[in-house]
């Protein structure tokens, strides 16, 4: 089921994508196809390929239960907090908090995940700016 | 030939810099660890860790010797969770499973893990002599390669995905297609049109080829192993003092020349790499076998056999990357983005406009597997250790790896958002059974593909039947007609012959 659902989303794709492509067009253009020709021929590709796959289904997967999904809703919005906050907190303390918080809600206790929260968060800045000269966010810090 | 051993020597003189010695070994060392996590493959590590190799500015070459060692480093370290744990390391050790499982379960995880490491040891050497020879002649072939014929060389690589990849045919191509969507968002090159950046200024230059390769192989494994965390409970076995003797060696000398040359010729065929790979090279042993076999009781040939190939593919799949452009699987399509981001086109010319890096990579390998050999024989307790690393703490550490690798090379949150997002999408496509290899195939074949199709008509004024005219391109097309059309006819045949034995 879960598939002719993702096949019509796809066949949608498809259609979107193919109006965007029609509208598409150089002023000034030196070859014969253009920057449209390529656009139209993916969006017909697609169009029959959802097609195709809303006609012969695979059974629907394992979703695993609530549990799973609670806890791939519960990662996920850590990730997005970890997101939000990575460039105005910086990278120590965005880090800190998102990997107590996440080892926490998988399973390690509170002093556990402080420290393995401080470390990565302390550790991969000095590891990330000051040894490997990477481009990590200092934020809030004064670094 | 003289020819060729100068250059590999001039490779061996750039691989034996202390700087690129040294990343081998690391990248080596590195790769088997991370293969013997289980669930992250070659694929994900060299997504997580591209990035960084990118922003600590290496020479391009010494990046690629970096990354191919993480990648065949991953391919030694995924036989030991398949042994120890029954859970394979990554895709291209689903089958090691098989009779490792139970040759550790027997009391003999020491002989098992032993023995795959020569297997995969001779897998990869194998492979690494087969490119030195092959490399180059197929580079002066592919010299004389028009834009028509590169055409005709993407839809061959095409087919062999849709036909080789995955269960399901129709959702390797989707997974193409939408790769190639990925790559076509942007400023058109030819024109400076913009196409579908719908005004956001972070689009005009196109969706970093490393936010979706992290996305789809970062994040979405992320996700993955906390799906898996809800499930699964996992028995690792203790490691003992058996040993591979010379007896299964010599027993095995065959099925390892067989598996590899298998595994070096499913690794060349574009798109196709370890998991095939190591798949029909353990059918063929069971074939040949018969009923002699103990296959899945522990067989040591079934456990030769896909390790070997694994390998053996590894190497086989930088062939078509460095000689013609076209990876040959999905790690090495992530390589072949790594080269472009350090602005090098692979491609025929490579081997004569870049040797240093050609070669600088063919000689590293020479050296990473005897490095691998070394340090997997009595190391491999260490390794092993791995196995008991809780998810707990794995999963933050990938999640931070993800966001410096991102971050670092990018420099904006916008893309930090939209990693996120495309790993999403593909946890749910790996959810709905489709294989994301295709679609970074896409990604990274998508430019090329259009350059070339718009060049061929160019060339043409318009005409379409230009793309039909050589004899390499009508041979690249039957080939992949063929490709497409086997496994129709043989999955028939087998039906047919099942459905009269049936009557009988």
């Amino acid at each position: 089921m879960i598939d002719r659902i993702f096949a019509a989303a796809l066949f949608l794709l498809a259609l979107g994508y193919g109006c965007v492509a029609l509208t598409l067009h150089a002023p000034f253009q030196y070859d014969p196809l253009g920057p449209e020709t390529w656009p139209r021929l993916l969006a017909l590709a697609l169009a029959v390929a959802s097609v195709a796959m809303a006609r012969r289904p695979d059974s629907d997967p394992d979703w695993h239960g609530a549990t799973a999904i609670r806890s791939l809703l519960t990662i996920g919005s850590a990730l997005l907090a970890y997101a939000i906050l990575f460039e105005p907190l910086g990278f120590i303390l965005s880090t800190a908090l998102f990997c107590t918080l996440t080892a926490r809600y998988l399973g390690a206790d509170w002093l556990r995940s402080a420290l393995f929260g401080v470390g990565m968060g302390v550790g991969g800045y000095a590891l990330c700016a000051w040894i490997l000269a990477l481009n990590v966010p200092a934020g809030l810090l004064p670094l | 030939m003289l020819e060729t051993l100068h250059m590999l020597a001039d490779g061996f003189s750039v691989a034996m810099t202390p700087m690129n010695l040294g990343l081998v070994l690391f990248g080596c060392f590195a790769g088997t660890l991370i293969g013997a996590l289980p669930g992250i493959g070659p694929i994900n590590g060299v997504a997580i860790l591209l990035p960084i190799a990118y922003s600590l500015r290496f020479p391009p070459e010494s990046a690629l010797i970096l990354l191919a060692g993480i990648y065949y480093g991953a391919e030694y370290g995924g036989r030991i969770s398949s042994i120890l744990l029954n859970v394979p390391g990554d895709a291209g050790a689903v089958m090691t499973t098989m009779d490792g499982n139970p040759l550790a379960k027997q009391g003999q995880a020491g002989r098992a893990l032993s023995l795959s490491a020569v297997a995969s040891f001779f897998g990869g050497t194998l492979a690494v002599v087969l490119m030195t020879l092959f490399g180059p002649l197929l580079a002066r072939f592919a010299i004389s390669f028009g834009p028509a014929e590169y055409v005709a060389l993407m839809v061959f690589a095409f087919a062999t995905l849709s036909s080789l990849v995955g269960r399901n045919s129709t959702k390797t191509i989707i997974g193409a297609l939408l790769g190639l969507m990925i790559a076509s968002v942007g400023v058109d090159a030819n024109t400076g049109v913009n196409r579908f950046t719908f005004g956001i200024p972070d689009l005009f230059s196109g969706i970093d080829f490393l936010v979706v390769v992290i996305g789809l192989f970062g994040i979405a494994e992320l996700l993955a192993l906390v799906e898996g965390m809800a499930t699964d409970t996992l028995v690792v076995r203790a490691i003992d003092k058996t040993f591979v003797s010379w007896k299964d060696l010599i027993a095995v000398r065959w099925t390892l020349v067989r598996s590899s040359l298998i595994g070096f010729i499913v690794g060349v065929l574009p798109g196709t790499g370890a998991s095939v790979a190591s798949a029909v090279s353990y059918g063929t042993e069971k074939r040949l076998a018969g009923a002699s076999g103990t296959f899945g009781q522990g067989d040591i040939r079934g456990l030769a056999a896909p390790e070997s190939a694994n390998n053996a593919s590894a190497g086989g799949a930088m062939v078509p990357m460095l000689t013609l452009g076209i990876p040959g699987s999905g790690t090495t399509a992530i390589l072949l983005g790594a080269l472009l981001m350090f602005n090098v086109q692979p491609g025929p010319m490579l081997f004569s406009q870049h040797p240093e890096i050609a070669w600088g990579l063919i000689a590293s390998m020479y050296i990473g597997n005897i490095a691998l050999l070394v340090i997997n024989l009595p190391l491999v307790g260490l390794f092993a250790r791995m196995l008991t690393i809780p998810h707990k703490y794995l999963i933050p550490v990938i999640a931070v790896l993800t966001f410096i690798g991102t971050y670092s090379v990018v420099g904006n949150s916008f893309d930090l958002f939209m990693m996120l997002g495309l790993g999403v999408f593909g946890w749910f496509l790996r959810k709905l059974d489709f294989s994301l290899a295709p679609v970074i195939l896409g990604v990274v074949l998508g430019g090329l593909f259009e350059d070339n199709l718009r060049r061929a008509l160019s060339m043409s004024g318009g005409d379409w039947t230009i793309l039909f005219e050589s004899v390499s391109s009508l041979a690249l097309y039957a080939i992949a007609i063929a490709v497409l059309f086997l496994p129709l006819l043989m999955s028939r045949r087998q039906k047919r012959q099942a459905s009269d034995l049936g009557e009988e």
